[in-house]
């Protein structure tokens, strides 16, 4: 109760300065490129729509306790968030079921983005592939087998698995494995054996770039979206394709419950999934669209996440999986891998 | 020693109200919820947490970088303010700023040097091995030596700043009169400096070792998730899990160990007297 | 020979101290992508980029405005407080001396934390507001200690003296006391002053848009990109502290109270 008291305060306490205005919208959404979305999105929106967007950020853990304190009265109108994080305000019963008639740019995206959660509760806006870089000069990768492989004792990172990257390395682990099932139970305790021969768990992708950078790293799972800074190394860095092919996972626009906003909230997703936004946005390679009708050149291309082939041969973990699962990985997790 | 209680409260009770009300309530009502359940008062927060083995050992592990710092601190402190304080009042005056130097930096910043002097091709590693001590680099990163000189680095300046501002009360004849008088230096540390000195060396020694108890940063970048701290440990849990129990308790352990390091030092500098 | 010693000594703590900055100075010359030592080239863009960085800018002030007042307001708050416990036989003492000095023993992450959900919401302060209290408690602390320490072995008698030759109490302060522990003060303000520009836990959950000081910001830029900017934004950082003490010694002749 004082929790919700306090949070709801703060909210009213962040968005004060909006209330001027006569029409606005306030999103959620992640703290990263605000510049480039501010450029891409946010300013031609408010040019059309006559309303001032109120953009809170901050990472997801926040942004999901801040919405679930003011379930009652909802200060978030619409957010981005990741597919799971998602499903897990849906459970909540948090999220308005879209109205995908209100939406017509909806029809353009990729069989994948349209329904991700089921009953239309998130629509999917951006797709991320996960696979390994690695250093071309000393090692080759064939298999995600290889991360936990002799020949990279010592210079091979992970991603830790409280972040988004962690699941989907233990599901791709799991697979070169043969392991079926979601617990992840001997992959985690491969991995756990193995902790001596990890240099890090890594959080952000930025460090990571820095380790690889600095060769302390040579080889590590990383998502797409990083690749651009890869690429830019003077060190021969490459995109491994292993046999068990690329992950993959998805951010999904959401609509709080009874925010009251919608019609803004419905006009703000429609614009955001057009095909002019998500050109301009995937061109300053922010976010990959998932607006099948998206065109851009080979070399925008390659640093990001796209075109039908590539999206429909990811593995994408099921959202339900990461949520009904993550509790007992962690708890694995600090017992035999952290120690 | 003036005797006008009430006088003396008024200058003192602002501060104290202040803290009162801007810390120790807030603070207090934060780690009463570890103590809360469903059915009333209960310990059970405390007992789930160090039934985990991971708990424990990222505990010890902080207790043990705790001391290691603080302790080094304190030798290399006196050591150099030390010195220091038998400079020139010029020359003194420009080390001070070197010495309060780091402090000015960005402890995000003065942390992430540390990753590019010890990686594998940092200038730590290059010496090493043209030194020929090892043939191939030596893992520094992500290890609790990397944690420890970090946090060595980052509130070393705290002791040398409060043993330097304890030695501007020493007289400045006592120091040669007891060598002239035959003491040894062991003998005038011990029995002139260190007594003149305490509350600096009390002073110093809480800000170190509570320093490196609460430093987020420095754990976080340098020894990463393999080299838990509890406050790294309580950022995770309050972060990913949204766990404020497991955050109360480590926060109650982290109050209590500052506290105990504190009247502990206290202890040590009353019985020296 | 004994200055010999004291200087080997002095230079090893410095070399340890500093060479952590020099390695960031250089590193924030690089003419490269990314941080590295030795730098890649070398060239002043990431400093000159440090200027463009709109939300740097921001965040600047905001930190700098905290640091300055929060520490005069734990100064006015803390030289008294440590006046009256060392010069008047208070009841309560040392319950006095263990409540403020309690905000140096918190972890910073259950601060920001508590306050947050216990103070500042429900009384309704603007998010400055609030950093603005919590970086004044955060200081007290230094404030109350260094200058407690200075004035401990500062004989009262002279004071005393100073009260029967016919100044006020006042007086007596100002005229005996302050002059006495200006170095302890201004010792206190410096530490304030890095103890709350440099704060991170505590500001990381009292951020509101557009209010967010600098070292948060410097993460959240770090969360991006390890680029070396921020590198250069440290070195200018510290040049600006080096010119803050060098003042400091110029007008005050600092390092005789040292």
């Amino acid at each position: 109760m004082t929790k919700t008291l306090t949070f709801s305060a703060l909210c009213c306490l962040l968005a004060a300065p909006a209330l001027a205005q006569d029409k606005t919208l306030t999103i959620s959404t992640y703290s990263f490129a605000q510049d480039a979305y501010k450029e891409a999105l946010y300013d031609p929106f408010e040019a059309i729509c006559d309303c001032e967007l109120v953009i809170e950020t901050g990472n997801s853990v926040e942004r999901m306790s801040k919405i679930e304190a003011n379930a009652n009265d909802p200060v978030i109108d619409m957010a981005v968030i990741s597919s799971h994080d998602a499903l897990a305000l849906a459970r909540k019963d948090l999220l308005a079921p879209l109205d995908v008639a209100s939406i017509p740019n909806h029809a353009k995206l990729y069989e994948a983005a349209k329904d991700p959660l089921g009953g239309h509760m998130a629509v999917g806006y951006t797709f991320y592939a996960s696979s390994i870089v690695y250093r071309t000069d000393l090692v080759e990768i064939d298999s995600w087998a290889d991360l936990l492989d002799e020949k990279l004792a010592g210079n091979v990172s992970l991603p830790n698995i409280i972040g988004t990257q962690g699941p989907l390395t233990l599901m791709m682990l799991g697979k070169a494995a043969g392991e079926e099932s979601a617990d992840y139970k001997a992959v985690i305790s491969d991995i756990g054996a193995h902790a001596d021969d990890i240099v890090t768990f890594y959080s952000r992708s930025s460090e990571l770039a820095q380790l690889m950078n600095q060769e302390e790293v040579i080889a590590a799972p990383v998502g797409r979206f990083a690749w651009s800074r890869f690429k830019s190394s003077p060190l021969p860095f490459a995109w491994a394709e292993p046999a068990e092919g690329q992950a993959g996972g998805m951010n999904v626009m959401i609509m709080t419950k009874g925010n009251g906003n919608e019609e803004l909230a419905y006009q703000f997703m429609d614009f955001w999934l057009s095909t002019e936004v998500q050109t301009r946005i995937a061109e300053a390679l922010i976010d990959s669209p998932a607006n099948a009708e998206v065109v851009v050149s080979e070399e925008v291309a390659d640093n990001l996440t796209y075109g039908a082939e590539l999206i429909n041969s990811l593995n994408i973990l099921p959202p339900a999986e990461i949520i009904d699962n993550r509790e007992a990985w962690v708890e694995q997790w600090n017992n035999e891998v952290i120690r | 020693m003036f005797s006008s209680t009430r006088e003396g409260l008024a200058l003192a009770l602002p501060a104290a109200i202040f803290a009162l009300l801007l810390f120790i309530v807030p603070v207090g009502i934060l780690l009463s919820e570890a103590f809360q359940s469903d059915t009333g008062w209960t310990l059970q927060g405390y007992v789930d947490f160090f039934a985990k083995p991971l708990n424990q050992t990222v505990f010890l592990r902080t207790l043990k970088l705790g001391v290691l710092v603080a302790g080094t601190a304190a030798v290399i402190g006196y050591a150099a303010a030390f010195s220091i304080s038998n400079l020139s009042p010029v020359a003194r005056g420009r080390v001070f700023g070197l010495i309060i130097l780091p402090l000015m930096i960005s402890p995000v910043a003065r942390t992430y040097a540390w990753i590019v002097i010890l990686g594998r091709t940092g200038i730590v590693n290059d010496a090493i091995i043209g030194l020929g001590l090892s043939e191939t680099p030596i893992r520094l990163l992500f290890t609790e030596t990397a944690v420890f000189l970090g946090l060595l680095q980052l509130f070393m300046p705290l002791m040398i700043i409060s043993l330097l501002s304890a030695m501007e009360n020493i007289p400045r004849d006592v120091i040669p009169a007891a060598r002239v008088l035959g003491a040894s230096w062991f003998q005038v540390f011990f029995k002139v400096i260190l007594p003149l000195t305490k509350e600096g060396l009390v002073v110093g020694g809480t800000l170190v070792f509570t320093g490196a108890l609460t430093a987020y940063i420095t754990p976080a970048i340098l020894g990463g998730s393999k080299v838990l701290m509890l406050e790294t440990l309580l950022y995770q849990r309050v972060n990913v899990a949204n766990d404020f129990v497991s955050a109360s308790v480590i926060a109650m352990i982290l109050i209590v160990m500052s506290f105990a390091a504190n009247l502990l030092l206290k202890r040590i500098a009353t019985a020296r007297k | 020979m004994k200055n010999l010693t004291a200087w080997a000594i002095i230079g090893a703590t410095l070399t340890f101290l500093i060479g952590p900055f020099i390695i960031i100075i250089f590193a924030g010359a690089s003419a490269g992508e990314a941080l590295a030592f030795p730098p890649d080239g070398l060239s002043l863009r990431w400093y000159l980029k440090v200027f463009t960085i709109e939300s740097f800018r921001q965040s600047f002030v905001l930190s700098m405005g905290l640091a300055v007042f929060g520490t005069l307001a734990a100064l006015l708050l803390g030289v008294p407080a440590a006046y009256a416990l060392n010069r008047y036989d208070l009841p309560g003492a040392e319950t006095i001396r263990t409540i403020v000095a309690s905000p140096i023993i918190v972890p910073g992450i259950i601060v920001g934390l508590a306050l947050l959900r216990y103070l500042v919401i429900p009384l309704n302060f603007t998010v400055t507001m609030a950093l603005f209290l919590a970086h004044t408690a955060l200081v007290l602390p230094y404030a109350v200690r260094v200058v407690s320490s200075s004035l401990n072995n500062l004989r009262s008698d002279m004071e005393e003296a100073a009260v029967l030759l016919g100044c006020s109490r006042v007086q007596a302060f100002t005229k005996v006391v302050l002059p006495n522990i200006r170095g302890g003060v201004l010792a206190a303000f410096i530490l304030g002053f890095v103890t709350s520009f440099n704060q991170v836990p505590v500001s990381l959950f009292l951020s509101g848009p557009g209010v967010r000081t600098l070292p948060i910001d410097m993460l959240a830029y770090m969360e991006i990109t390890y680029d070396p900017s921020v590198a250069a934004l440290s070195a200018l950082l510290a040049f600006m502290s080096l010119a803050i003490v060098f003042v400091a010694e110029r007008l005050l002749g600092f390092s005789r109270y040292v």
